[in-house]
């Protein structure tokens, strides 16, 4: 008879290895390996934070990446593994910087195509394609990437739906994300970020906004699967009607009428 | 009624002598006496002397009738002529398609039939016990002692050595073509010094069974009789159903099977492996849509059983050789939803892009030990489908009749029992028959029989339940189910003395 040490079930292994202190190395470079613990902390710190000062897109990327639980995150990755677009993606793991996308180029294309809109947006709202942190607690490497991706696409996603970057917009968006991706950090933040608005706001989001946002979220295929990059000079409208999207109410207008109003 | 009222006084060769004295009540003509000393059995010599109606009987009367030449039904015909105390016995075989094939069967280099099976330890003690295991190709004979076996949603794996069984040297099992048993059954038959020798009819088919006729002095009403194509009519003191799942003889009886289809083919192909891989190593991963089994055959080929939806088993035929391959790759190695993306592509050359991206993300040393080698080529034709169902009947028996192998039960290949089951019933039945010729017993009554209905139903029922339960259990990809068999499989690896209870009850023990 073989001598037997006894040993631990190996799920239990899994759980207890998120509980050691002795973190395993690097997956991936600008992986920082963290344990569960670290990552409460972290989810904490960055929640706490970035609830009073919602401006901070390094903070709600912390949250994002310590609240992203694997089977959540496995789920979005094996939704890409799926799709034949999303497993190019994938395999490709294209990056979108100021390098991989020539905004000033985007800019002469023609009216209400993809490349124009988003460019437009982008100046409008005065923002840069490299503005996007780099993903560094999310332990699986595939997952990471598609953290990454997704974080890199959230520019898309408002160039696509027309939402502005002011607080609303970016609630609406959450909503319509978390409807669509299932990320935790994007309905955390879609449910605590109202709670710093006025009434009339809230009212906004609750009677127009989140409707449409669970509605088109829930619908429409998922916006992970989109080669961005590939489709930039397709018609807005089209990619809109491929998704699934309907656009939303344009809020700026929405907000100037009432302030004309008042 | 008159053949069993001087049954209980006879002795061992009771039969011969009941026959002969019914016989010569219903003939004025006693010159059958010259034929029953010296011969054995009931081969009567239908010499003009014997009445018309009573030669046509006499001649075609069997004391054991068996449908079916497929492994069960050899295996018995064996198994009673080697036995002293059944072996004088006159038996008939009877076969729908030719045997021929199967009896000058000999190895083709590099070749293999994808009909294969595994052997457990306790079935080969038995084909050796009655002198089969001598006549097999040893050569085409695979053992194994490691058993690899995983889920292919969690990755929980247990692992099977043939320590467990005890032996030094034991195997878990020995994978070998039906053929090449087949061949060993009839050249055994075909060597053994019965006298008189198993009839065997090949290609002849069974037209009809009906009840026995009756004479003014001899009544066959309850004795089976068959109508064969040839145009004979044979009648059976026993008539043993090892006609498969289908089996005529089992309607004859009225017995009722029940179970279930499991709405899943199991596609078969014989293999060639990257190399001729030493570890001996069966490999079996539980997918949802149904497990994957890869057994090791001789020279670095194996044998293929892939348990899928009939959707799946329609196109992995149609791939052509390379794609099919590397689908039985992606099956072993990826994860569920690569798999079943590869699953919808067609394009060969796609299919080994997605694949050899996703398998190099795969860590390297997993290689050999989690799961198996590559597979590198298909044997041409040796790709083929069969529908997977659960089927057990109410009994075995009825008067006159008994049923054995597939004819009384089916089920799902995932543990490889099939065949061993069916050699479990032809050795309970050989013994009951043996012990009742020893008593002096009618061996087509139902009460002998019932000893052997009463010998291998539990565990027959027991075995084809758990089987069930496991391809249940393992069909699907729910998360609580999954997380719970994920702790069960986990608890039993890691006790030892679980597994061997496990094994010893595969191996037959």
């Amino acid at each position: 008879m073989r001598p037997r040490i006894p040993t631990i079930l190996p799920s239990v292994r899994l759980l207890k290895r998120g509980y050691t202190y002795n973190a395993p190395s690097a997956n991936y470079p600008g992986h920082v390996p963290t344990n569960i613990f670290q990552k409460l902390f972290l989810a904490a710190g960055s929640g706490i934070y970035s609830f009073f000062d919602p401006k901070r897109a390094d903070l709600i990327a912390t949250l994002g990446e310590a609240t992203a639980v694997p089977f959540l995150m496995k789920r979005l990755r094996d939704q890409m593994l799926s799709d034949p677009t999303g497993r190019r993606i994938l395999r490709d793991r294209p990056r979108i910087t100021s390098a991989s996308i020539r905004v000033d180029q985007l800019l002469s294309y023609p009216e209400n195509t993809i490349g124009r809109t988003y460019a437009e947006w982008l100046k409008r709202e005065g923002v840069s394609p490299d503005t996007r942190a780099r993903v560094r607690y999310i332990d699986d490497e595939e997952c990471a990437y598609v953290m990454q991706r997704y974080r890199e696409c959230h520019d898309f996603y408002h160039a696509i739906t027309g939402l502005p970057i002011i607080i609303e917009g970016e609630i609406s968006l959450k909503m319509f994300e978390f409807a669509n991706t299932l990320i935790p950090m994007t309905g955390i933040g879609a449910i605590l970020a109202p709670l710093r608005l006025k009434p009339k706001q809230r009212e906004r989001l609750r009677t127009i906004y989140f409707p449409w946002a669970i509605k088109n979220g829930a619908t429409a295929r998922p916006l992970i699967n989109v080669y961005w990059e590939e489709i930039l000079d397709c018609d807005v409208q089209e990619v809109r009607d491929e998704l699934g999207i309907e656009k939303p109410p344009d809020l700026r207008e929405l907000r100037k009428k009432r302030i004309s109003r008042l | 009624m008159k053949l069993c009222t001087l049954r209980a006084t006879l002795p061992v060769r009771g039969r011969v002598f009941r026959t002969y004295a019914a016989c010569r009540r219903l003939s004025s003509k006693s010159t059958l006496e010259t034929v029953t000393g010296t011969q054995s059995g009931i081969a009567f010599d239908n010499s003009a002397t014997i009445s018309q109606t009573c030669s046509t009987t006499m001649s075609n009367l069997y004391d054991v009738v068996i449908v079916g030449g497929g492994i069960s039904g050899l295996t018995l015909a064996a198994g009673l002529k080697s036995s002293p105390y059944t072996s004088n016995l006159k038996i008939a075989l009877v076969e729908s398609m030719s045997l021929a094939s199967a009896k000058n069967w000999s190895p083709e280099n590099d070749r293999y039939s994808n009909r294969v099976s595994s052997i457990t330890p306790a079935s080969r003690c038995y084909l050796s016990q009655i002198g089969v295991w001598d006549y097999v190709y040893a050569e085409r004979v695979q053992p194994y002692d490691d058993m690899r076996v995983w889920d292919g949603v969690s990755g929980a794996r247990i692992h099977f050595d043939a320590f467990h069984l005890g032996a030094e040297d034991a195997s878990i099992a020995f994978m070998t073509e039906n053929l090449n048993l087949q061949h060993a059954l009839l050249s055994r038959l075909n060597d053994l010094p019965a006298d008189p020798p198993v009839m065997v009819l090949d290609n002849t088919k069974v037209e009809g069974i009906t009840e026995g006729p009756t004479f003014d002095d001899l009544d066959l009403s309850s004795w089976p009789s068959l109508k064969l194509s040839n145009g004979d009519i044979i009648m059976a003191r026993l008539l043993v159903g090892a006609d498969g799942v289908n089996s005529p003889v089992r309607s004859f009886a009225n017995i009722k099977s029940r179970g279930w289809d499991y709405r899943q083919e199991g596609v078969v192909a014989v293999l060639d492996m990257e190399w001729d891989d030493r570890q001996r190593i069966a490999w079996q991963r539980f997918l949802p849509s149904g497990p994957i089994a890869l057994l090791p055959m001789p020279d670095g080929k194996a044998s293929l059983v892939w348990s899928t939806s009939p959707k799946h088993a329609t196109h992995l035929k149609s791939l052509n050789g390379g794609a099919f391959c590397t689908l039985v790759n992606a099956a072993f190695r990826l994860g569920m939803v690569d798999l079943q993306y590869l699953m919808t592509r067609v394009d060969e050359e796609e299919i080994t892009q997605e694949f050899e991206w996703r398998d190099g993300r795969l860590p390297i040393e997993a290689e050999g030990q989690q799961f198996p080698i590559r597979v590198v080529e298909v044997q041409e034709g040796s790709r083929a489908s069969f529908p997977l169902k659960m089927r057990h009947c109410d009994t075995y028996v009825a008067p006159r009749i008994a049923l054995v192998g597939d004819a009384a039960h089916t089920t799902h290949p995932l543990a490889g029992q099939g065949l061993n089951l069916g050699q479990g019933d032809v050795a309970s039945l050989v013994r009951v028959i043996e012990q009742a010729t020893q008593e002096g017993s009618d061996i087509g009554h139902e009460i002998v029989l019932q000893q052997y209905w009463a010998e291998r139903y539990p565990i027959n029922h027991m075995m084809l339940g758990v089987i069930d339960k496991l391809q249940k259990l393992y069909c699907t990809d729910f998360p609580p189910i999954v997380g719970i068999r994920t702790i069960g499989l986990e608890v039993v690896e890691s006790l030892d003395w679980v597994k061997k209870i496990i094994m010893k009850q595969a191996a037959g023990a």
